[in-house]
C-alpha cells in the first residue's frame, strides 16, 4: 500500500471492465447522492420546502412538471446561516454575523489547528525518542501507550466532565478553550505516537549518526536530520487529527460550558433544535461546515491514505 | 584533557536524559487527560452521590444498571445495530476493494469521489439523512408516505414505532429509523473498510490468482477460495475496527434520530449519555462507561494479537 500502485495502473478491455466500470460508478452515485440531495436542499426556498409531498427540484409550474426556466433557486438558507449585514468599511461591503460564522466556526477552526499541531509536536518527539533510544521502562510505556488507545472517549468523558465542574469552581484561571484542546491532544495522542514511531523507524539512524560525528548535538540530530525526514508522515498525523478534531462532537458539547467558546458540530446540533422545518438552513450550514474538510481532503489525499492505512494497521 | 572529559560526560548525560525529555510532556497530558480519569471512573462506578457527599456502594452501580429495563432494550439495540451495521459494511466494502484491485483506468478518480464520506462528521451524516426523511417535509418522506406503496397508511421512518418483536423482548425486526441508522452508518463506514480490504486483496499474489483462474475456477469459487482465506486476518480486523466504532459512534444517534422514535434508537453509547447527563446518574453511568472500555479492550487487543501474527 505504502507504494500507492492503486493509482496508476495498465487498463484491461473486454466486457468484465466494462461492468465493472458500471458498477463503480454506480457505487460513486450511492456514495454522492446524499451530498448532492443536500445541496439541493440548501438552494431551496422555504415555500418550496414545506410543500405536501415534497417536489424533488422547485422547478413545476402550474401547468408543468419540470421547466427548467421556472427553476426558484433561493439563497435564503445561506443567508440565514451568514445572516450578512450590510457593512461599508469591510472589504466586500458586507459583514457576516451569524453565530456559526462569527463564533462556531473560528473556535472549530482554533481547536482543531491547535490541537493538531501540538499532537504533531509531541507525538514526533516522543515518537522519535521511542524509535531511536533503548531506556528502562521502553516497552512498558509503549504498550501503555497503546492500552490507552483502548479507552474510549466516551467513557473517559464522564471524569473529564466532573473535572472540568471543579476546575471551573476552583480559583485557578481556567478557561474552556484551554481545557477542550488539552482533551482533545490527550485522545489523539496515543495513536499519533504509534503512527510517528512508525514514520521514525522507517529513517535510517546512520544519517544522524553521522550528523554526530560531524559535532551536530543529540537534539540537533532530532531537530535537523530526522524531523524534516519524517515530515511526510508527521503531514499526515498534523491531517488525521484537525480532521478528527474538527468532526468530533460529543466531547465539545459537554465539555465546554460558555456559548462563545462552543465548537460548530454543536452550532450545528442546535441549528436543529432551532429549524425543525427550514431543511434549508440546516442543509446550507451543513455545507458550510463540511465544505473545509473536503476540500483539505481532496487536496491531501494520498497522505490521508497513507495515515489511514498505517493507523488502521497499528488498532 | 579534563575539559575533554567534562563535555564527553555531559554530552552522555544529555543524551541520557534527552529521551526522558521528549517523552515527558507526552506522558503528563496522558496521565491528565486517559489515567486519571479511567481510574476515576472506576472509582466513581463504586460511588453513590448522598446528600453529605460520595458514598462507597459496591457493586450496586452495575446491580440498579442492569436491572434497568431501558439497559436490557439498549443490549439489544446495540446488537441489532452492529450486526446489520457491520455486515453490510463488510459486504459492500469488500465488493468495491474487490472492483478497485482490478487492474481498470480511473480507479485513483474513483477512490477519490469513494472517500468523500469519510471525512464528513457524523453530525452532518446524520443531518443528511435526517433531511431526506423529515415527516412530511423531506424529499424522500413523499414516496415512504405514500400509502399506495406503503400500506395502509405510508410510513414515516423517522416516526414509525417499531414492529412487534419476533422473540420475545428482543428488538427484532427493527424499527425503521434503527434501519437507516445502520444505513447511514455504513455509507460512512464505507470507505474506511474498503481502503483496509482493498489493501490487503493487492496483497494477494497475482500468480496465485491466475493459475487458479487457469485451473478453472470461476469468480466465486475465486473468491471463496482464494481471496477470502487469504485476506481473513484483515477482514477481523476490519470486522473488529467497525464494531469498535459501531460501540463508540454516538453523534450520529443524535443528530439523526435522538434515540427517538421511543427509544427504538437507543444504543449503548447513548443511554450512557441520557443516564449521565439527562438523568445525572454518575455512578451508574460510569458503570456504564466501564462496560464499554471493557468491550474497546477486547476488540483492540484482539486486533493486537492478529496483527502482531501477521508480521
Amino acid at each position: 500500500m505504502s507504494d500507492m500502485r492503486i493509482f496508476n495502473l495498465p487498463s484491461r478491455r473486454g466486457w468484465g471492465n466494462f461492468l465493472t466500470h458500471g458498477a463503480l460508478i454506480l457505487i460513486c452515485i450511492f456514495a454522492m447522492l446524499p451530498i448532492a440531495t443536500t445541496v439541493l436542499i440548501s438552494f431551496k426556498s422555504q415555500q418550496d420546502i414545506t410543500r405536501k409531498p415534497p417536489v424533488l427540484f422547485p422547478c413545476d409550474t402550474p401547468t408543468q412538471s419540470f421547466a427548467l426556466g421556472a427553476c426558484r433557486w433561493a439563497v435564503e438558507g445561506y443567508q440565514r446561516v451568514l445572516a450578512p449585514k450590510p457593512a461599508p468599511d469591510s472589504l466586500f461591503g458586507v459583514s457576516l454575523t451569524g453565530n456559526m460564522v462569527r463564533t462556531y466556526l473560528p473556535n472549530t477552526l482554533l481547536y482543531a489547528t491547535v490541537s493538531s499541531l501540538l499532537v504533531v509536536l509531541l507525538a514526533g518527539s516522543s515518537g522519535y525518542a521511542f524509535s531511536r533510544y533503548r531506556f528502562r521502562g521502553h516497552g512498558a510505556l509503549m504498550t501503555g501507550i497503546l492500552a490507552i488507545t483502548g479507552v474510549p472517549l466516551l467513557t473517559n468523558l464522564l471524569a473529564l466532565y466532573q473535572m472540568g465542574v471543579k476546575l471551573r469552581n476552583s480559583p485557578f484561571p481556567f478557561d474552556d478553550r484551554v481545557y477542550i484542546i488539552v482533551v482533545y491532544i490527550g485522545f489523539f495522542l496515543p495513536l499519533s505516537v504509534w503512527i510517528a514511531k512508525g514514520f521514525f523507524d522507517a529513517i535510517p539512524r546512520e544519517l544522524e549518526e553521522a550528523a554526530q560525528i560531524d559535532g551536530c548535538s543529540p537534539f540537533g540530530g532530532f531537530v535537523r536530520i530526522a524531523m524534516p525526514l519524517a515530515m511526510p508522515g508527521l503531514m499526515a498525523v498534523f491531517l488525521l487529527t484537525f480532521v478528527s478534531v474538527w468532526n468530533e462532537f460529543i466531547a465539545g458539547y459537554l465539555l465546554i460550558s460558555k456559548n462563545d467558546y462552543k465548537p460548530a458540530m454543536f452550532g450545528l446540533y442546535d441549528f436543529l433544535g432551532q429549524n425543525i422545518i427550514n431543511l434549508q438552513v440546516i442543509a446550507a450550514a451543513c455545507i458550510l461546515i463540511a465544505l473545509p474538510i473536503i476540500i483539505l481532503f481532496l487536496f491531501t489525499r494520498r497522505t490521508f491514505f497513507k495515515a489511514m492505512v498505517e493507523g488502521a494497521v497499528k488498532g | 584533557m579534563h575539559q575533554i572529559l567534562t563535555r564527553w560526560k555531559s554530552s552522555a548525560r544529555l543524551r541520557n536524559s534527552l529521551p526522558f525529555w521528549l517523552i515527558l510532556p507526552t506522558v503528563i497530558i496522558l496521565l491528565v487527560v486517559q489515567v486519571y480519569p479511567a481510574l476515576y471512573t472506576v472509582w466513581l462506578s463504586l460511588q453513590e452521590r448522598e446528600p453529605s457527599g460520595w458514598t462507597f456502594v459496591g457493586f450496586k452501580n452495575f446491580e440498579r444498571l442492569f436491572g434497568m429495563g431501558v439497559f436490557d432494550e439498549s443490549v439489544g439495540h446495540t446488537i441489532v445495530f452492529l450486526v446489520g451495521y457491520v455486515t453490510l459494511t463488510l459486504l459492500a466494502a469488500f465488493f468495491t476493494a474487490f472492483l478497485l484491485s482490478r487492474k481498470i483506468r480511473f480507479s485513483g478518480f474513483y477512490i477519490t469521489l469513494l472517500f468523500i464520506p469519510w471525512v464528513i462528521a457524523q453530525i452532518i451524516v446524520g443531518l443528511v439523512f435526517r433531511l431526506l426523511l423529515v415527516p412530511d417535509y423531506g424529499l424522500l418522506s413523499g414516496v415512504f408516505q405514500n400509502p399506495a406503496l406503503f400500506p395502509p397508511d405510508g410510513l414515516s421512518v423517522l416516526t414509525a414505532a417499531r414492529p412487534q418483536p419476533w422473540f420475545g423482548d428482543f428488538p427484532f425486526p427493527p424499527a425503521p429509523a434503527m434501519i437507516l441508522l445502520i444505513l447511514a452508518s455504513t455509507w460512512r463506514a464505507l470507505p474506511f473498510t474498503t481502503l483496509l480490504l482493498l489493501a490487503a486483496i493487492q496483497t494477494v499474489p497475482t500468480e496465485v490468482v491466475e493459475s487458479s483462474r487457469v485451473d478453472g475456477a470461476n469468480g466465486w469459487q475465486l473468491i471463496k477460495h482464494i481471496m477470502v482465506p487469504l485476506i481473513m486476518p484483515t477482514l477481523v480486523v476490519a470486522i473488529f475496527s467497525l464494531t469498535l466504532s459501531g460501540v463508540n459512534g454516538v453523534g450520529m444517534v443524535f443528530s439523526l434520530t435522538g434515540g427517538g422514535p421511543g427509544t427504538s434508537t437507543h444504543v449503548l453509547s447513548y443511554l450512557l449519555y441520557t443516564i449521565g447527563w439527562s438523568q445525572l446518574r454518575f455512578g451508574r453511568a460510569a458503570a456504564l462507561a466501564l462496560i464499554l472500555a471493557a468491550i474497546n479492550w477486547l476488540l483492540i487487543s484482539g486486533t493486537m494479537r492478529i496483527t502482531r501474527e501477521k508480521e
